[in-house]
């Protein structure tokens, strides 16, 4: 139960960060910064509270705050800042929720990882290093965003996300530019061995 | 990257933003527009043979008004539906004037009955009706949509369904205007149908059309940042 005292405290803090926005919007780096600062707890708090299973809490809370960085200009000084704050987070946390069903519906969960042994010899250390320098020529066929792509995802291991970050593009584009690579590299593949 | 660097980042590229027009004025931008087109569409085509009848007509003045009321609603509530934090009310504005204008159909269709039985109830097939609306609809549409893009997707699918309500709402009043209809079921079916309809595919591509864009991380470190 709320006190009187809480409730104040929540009213300056909503006019402070009405404040902060405002003078956001207007170009001031420094309540800016101030602002998202102070909501990042929050953000962890609300992320945390909503999905309490969620594996990826962090990067959820990440994903809103750029979510607020790229819409600020939707916010209005005159209406209340946090059901605009709250409306994103709760937003971008379904929108998490949703894309980590579809990647589970896709995934089996299994007790012990299947191993394979070198020991059984079933490839020798020439064979390995021919396979590795023929995907390797078949990276070196490709486009310079689809080798770059592929590299950065396939091979660093980067999420699309991060991908995005390094290379600047779009995650849409950097799927595309993924799909094409690989079954460019495939049909290379499969030429090879022909 | 931790949270406290991303959040470094995002305010030291941060650049003034120009904040978005109240969502009523941005709708009823988009409407005036959009009036001056169906108004210009009416010219070109010219006014319905029985057009002078028709206009004294309670009916009639009912059913153009609220096609009319509802393309005005729906705007209003795909505007604000891109402002978050917005009461959810507003989302549902434009129903209760499709509602009406399903009314004064539905007693169209009532006083067909009546006056000619079942006779007064037969649909003919007029597929171009529905063609019609979409082709006619498309120049308000593409605009409603680029207007509404720069707000946040926080609900596309319904966004999308109400900016393509209110382009389909207004051609359809506008075709109240100079297309003939022989009876009110006709109207019913296949220009307050097309409507419907084509609200409900729009709507299924709310996501394609409204997404989160990505910050170009690049442009952080360069101190250059999109803002919308």
């Amino acid at each position: 139960m709320s006190t009187p005292r809480d409730d104040r405290a929540r009213l300056e803090r909503e006019e402070r960060w009405r404040q902060l926005m405002r003078a956001a919007q207007d170009g001031d780096n420094a309540a800016y910064a101030a602002l998202l600062s102070e909501i990042l707890p929050v953000l962890r708090r609300f992320v945390a509270y909503r999905w309490p299973s969620a594996p990826d809490v962090e990067d959820i809370v990440q994903e809103v705050l750029l979510s607020v960085h790229t819409v600020r200009h939707t916010y209005d000084p005159a209406r209340p800042f946090m059901p605009w704050l709250m409306t994103i987070a709760m937003r971008r946390t379904i929108d998490a929720a949703r894309r980590r069903t579809a990647r589970s519906a896709n995934e089996t969960t299994v007790d012990i990882m299947p191993e394979t042994f070198s020991g059984d010899d079933a490839k020798n250390e020439q064979e390995i290093s021919d396979d590795q320098e023929a995907i390797r020529r078949a990276l070196a066929q490709l486009p310079d965003g689809q080798r770059q792509a592929v590299e950065l995802m396939k091979v660093k291991g980067l999420s699309l996300l991060e991908a995005s970050a390094v290379t600047g593009k779009s995650v849409a584009s950097l799927k595309v530019s993924v799909h094409r690579g690989l079954k460019t590299m495939r049909e290379v593949l499969k030429r090879e061995t022909q | 990257m931790n949270s406290e660097e991303l959040i470094r980042r995002l305010a030291a590229s941060a650049k003034p933003v120009r904040r978005l027009p109240h969502p009523i004025w941005r709708a009823m931008m988009w409407f005036m527009l959009s009036l001056a087109y169906a108004a210009g569409l009416v010219f070109v085509i010219g006014l319905r043979a029985d057009f002078s009848v028709r206009i004294a007509e309670p009916r009639f003045l009912v059913e153009l008004s609220a096609a009319i009321l509802t393309s005005m609603m729906a705007a209003s509530a795909a505007f604000c539906s891109t402002c978050p934090g917005r009461p959810l009310w507003e989302r549902l504005a434009p129903f209760p004037f499709l509602l009406v204008w399903l009314a004064s159909l539905g007693e169209g269709c009532w006083r067909d009955w009546t006056l000619h039985g079942f006779q007064g109830l037969a649909i003919q097939q007029e597929f171009s009706c529905f063609w019609k609306i979409v082709a006619t609809s498309a120049a308000p549409l593409v605009l409603i949509l680029v207007m509404v893009r720069r707000g946040a997707p926080i609900a596309p699918y319904l966004t999308t369904g109400l900016a393509t309500l209110a382009a389909a709402s207004l051609v359809a009043a506008g075709m109240l205007l100079f297309h003939q209809q022989e009876s009110s079921v006709m109207v019913l079916v296949w220009q307050f149908g097309s409507v419907l309809v084509l609200s409900g595919l729009a709507a299924l591509f709310g996501r394609h059309v409204l997404y989160w864009r990505t910050v170009d991380m690049r442009s952080l470190d360069n101190q250059t940042t999109p803002h919308c």
